[in-house]
C-alpha cells in the first residue's frame, strides 16, 4: 500500500483545502505583523511551485500531479484564480502555465568559495491571501469528498490522493467527522485517501504535531480532528524525518495549535508522496522582491 | 599519449547493451556508454531523470571523457567538470525558457558516472577508475568479485545518490563522495561498467552465488533480449540499463 509509481499514466491527485475565514486575517501569536492568511498563501505558492518543479523535464511538465485547490470562507470556492478557477482539478502542467502573476526577486546562494552571489528569481503567485465570512467545513469536505469520487472513477489505480487540510478554528455548519471520514473511505488500488489537517492558533497553545494517540488533545474539536486524520504511511515518516520531525508507528497526519514552522512542514511532509525529496525552500535565504 | 596505453602483449574484447527503460524511446535514454579505444578510455553515465537536460549531460560526460586526457585526480576530475559545466549551461543561454524550466536549470544538471582508464603497456595490465554516483565499475576473475566501486552491495543503491552536478557550487558538496581507485589485471579478468539498475542487478547475482559471465556466449541481439526478460520478471527494476563488459586477453605470440 502507498507504493505505487507515480506516472503520467498513473498520476495521483493532491487537494489543498484552505479555511479563508475571517478569523485567517488576525496574525499568528507573537506576530502582529503577519497574518496567518498571508502566510498561508505564501506556503501554498511555494508549495505548488515545488511541485511543478518536481514534474518538470527539461522544457516539458508531466503530468505526475492533479491538483485542486479549494477554498472555503464566505462560500466554498476555487482557491485558484483567473483561468484555472473554473475547473475542479487541473493537471500540472496546467497550474504552471497558469500563475496570476510571476513575481521577480533575488537569491542569496553560495558561490561555491567563501562567498555568496545573488541570482534572479522568479516566483509564481497562484493564490492571493483571503479572510472572510463564517468556517463553512463540512459543506468544504464534502466538495473535497465529491471532487474526488468524480476523480477516482476515472483514476482507480495508482498513488491515492493525498488531502491536506489547513484551518484556524472550529467548523461553523456542523460536526466534520462525518464527511472526513467518507472521504478516508475512498480510494484506489493502492489505498484509502489520505487526509492530513493542520490546525493552526492565534493563541499561545502548545502545539501537538503527529500524534498517534488522543491522549495529548485538549478538547473534542481536537479529538475530531484526530479521528479524520489519517495515519502517516512510511514513506511520508521518512520525509518528517528528513525535516527533524518526530513521528512513530501510528502518528497522524495531524498538527494541533500549530505556528508558521508547522505550516511549512505539513505541507512540506504531506506532499511527499512515495519517497520524493521534499523541496528545501525555506533553507533558501531570499533578498528584497524587485 | 593514447596510443601509449596499447600494447602487443594485451588486447581487450570489448562489448555493451544500451537500452531504455521499458514502454520508453532509444531517444529518451538517459544512460550512455563512452568508447575510445584508442585511449582505453571507457566510461557510462547515468543523467538523473529529476534534473534539467539530464540526457545531454550524461552524454557529454560520457563521451567527452573519453577523449580527454585529464588525469585521474581529484583535482584533475574537478576541473573537467567544471569546463563542461560551463559549456553546458552555454549552450542553455539561447535558449528561451517558461519559468519552471528556468528555475530548474538555474540547479544545473545531474548524473552518475563511472570512468575506466587501461594501461596495456605494461607487464601486467592495470587500471585506474573514477566514479561519483551509483553507476559503478566491477571487476571479476574466474567468475569471481575481485572489486566494485563505488558500491559494493546491492542494499546501497537508493534514489537519492551523490551525482556529478553541472553547477560548481553543488559539486563542490558532492565531489567529497568521488571515489578514485586502481588496479591490476591478469588474462581473462573481465571488468564491467554498469549504470544503476544493472549495477545492482549483477551485485545481487554476487551475493547469491548465482553469477554466470553469459556475455561471453551471446551477441547484442540476444544480450538485449536477456535483460528485457529479466525487467519483466522483475528480477532487474525498470530502467535504463548500460552494460559495458571489458575483458583482457593476452595476444598470442607467433
Amino acid at each position: 500500500m502507498y507504493s505505487a509509481q507515480i506516472t503520467r499514466a498513473n498520476p495521483t491527485c493532491i487537494v489543498l483545502l484552505i479555511d479563508q475565514s475571517a478569523s485567517m486575517s488576525d496574525p499568528f501569536s507573537g506576530d502582529s505583523a503577519r497574518k496567518k492568511s498571508e502566510f498561508v498563501a505564501e506556503v501554498v505558492n511555494h508549495t505548488l511551485h515545488d511541485l511543478v518543479i518536481r514534474c518538470t523535464k527539461t522544457e516539458e511538465v508531466r503530468n505526475y500531479y492533479h491538483i485542486a485547490v479549494i477554498g472555503y470562507g464566505r462560500k466554498v470556492w476555487s482557491g485558484f484564480g483567473g483561468p484555472l478557477a473554473a475547473r475542479e482539478i487541473v493537471p500540472i502542467a496546467d497550474v504552471a502555465d497558469h500563475p496570476l502573476q510571476i513575481k521577480s526577486s533575488y537569491r542569496r546562494v553560495s558561490d561555491g568559495a567563501a562567498g555568496w552571489v545573488e541570482i534572479p528569481v522568479r516566483y509564481p503567485v497562484w493564490i492571493h491571501p483571503m479572510a472572510d465570512g463564517k468556517t463553512p467545513m463540512v459543506e468544504a469536505l464534502t466538495r473535497v469528498k465529491q471532487i474526488l469520487e468524480r476523480w477516482l472513477g476515472e483514476h482507480p489505480q495508482g498513488f491515492p490522493p493525498t488531502v491536506l487540510h489547513l484551518t484556524d478554528g472550529e467548523s461553523s455548519d456542523g460536526e466534520p467527522y462525518d464527511a472526513g471520514r467518507e472521504i478516508m473511505s475512498l480510494g484506489t488500488n493502492d489505498g484509502s485517501v489520505l487526509l492530513f489537517n493542520c490546525h493552526i492558533s492565534s493563541r499561545r497553545s502548545a502545539k501537538v504535531e503527529y500524534p498517534a494517540d488522543e491522549h495529548s488533545l485538549p478538547d473534542g474539536f481536537a479529538r475530531t480532528l484526530f479521528q479524520i486524520s489519517s495515519p502517516l504511511p512510511h514513506s511520508f515518516q521518512a520525509a518528517a524525518a528528513q525535516l527533524g520531525v518526530h513521528t512513530i508507528e501510528g502518528s497522524r497526519g495531524f498538527v494541533f495549535n500549530g505556528d508558521p514552522s508547522s505550516i511549512v512542514q505539513f505541507y512540506e511532509i504531506g506532499t511527499s508522496l512515495t519517497g520524493m525529496t521534499p523541496y528545501r525552500w525555506m533553507d533558501q535565504e531570499i533578498t528584497e522582491p524587485e | 599519449m593514447s596510443s601509449a596505453r596499447q600494447s602487443s602483449t594485451w588486447g581487450l574484447r570489448t562489448q555493451q547493451v544500451l537500452l531504455p527503460k521499458s514502454g520508453s524511446e532509444s531517444s529518451e535514454c538517459e544512460d550512455f556508454i563512452g568508447v575510445d579505444e584508442q585511449n582505453c578510455r571507457f566510461a557510462v553515465a547515468d543523467g538523473a531523470t529529476e534534473a534539467f537536460d539530464a540526457r545531454n549531460w550524461a552524454q557529454r560526460l560520457a563521451e567527452n571523457w573519453v577523449r580527454s586526457d585529464s588525469p585521474l585526480t581529484p583535482e584533475a576530475f574537478h576541473s573537467w567538470v567544471a569546463a563542461e559545466g560551463v559549456a553546458l549551461h552555454s549552450s542553455w543561454r539561447q535558449m528561451t525558457l517558461p519559468w519552471y524550466a528556468e528555475e530548474k536549470a538555474r540547479s544545473g544538471s545531474f548524473a552518475a558516472f563511472v570512468g575506466l582508464e587501461l594501461d596495456l603497456n605494461t607487464e601486467q595490465p592495470a587500471w585506474k577508475a573514477v566514479a561519483l554516483g551509483d553507476s559503478c565499475l566491477l571487476h571479476c576473475r574466474d567468475g569471481a568479485l575481485i572489486k566494485s566501486l563505488p558500491l559494493s552491495n546491492s542494499a546501497s543503491f537508493n534514489s537519492a545518490p551523490l551525482l556529478v552536478a553541472s553547477e560548481p557550487s553543488i559539486y563542490k558538496t558532492s565531489e567529497q563522495s568521488l571515489v578514485i581507485d586502481s588496479g591490476n589485471c591478469e588474462n581473462n579478468d573481465v571488468l564491467f561498467l554498469l549504470s544503476d539498475a544493472a549495477a545492482a542487478w549483477y551485485l545481487e547475482r554476487f551475493e547469491q552465488n548465482t553469477f554466470s559471465d553469459f556475455f561471453a556466449h551471446h551477441d547484442q541481439t540476444a544480450l538485449a533480449e536477456f535483460f528485457e526478460n529479466e525487467r519483466r520478471t522483475g528480477r532487474i527494476r525498470n530502467d535504463d540499463i548500460a552494460v559495458m563488459r571489458l575483458e583482457i586477453q593476452q595476444r598470442s605470440i607467433s
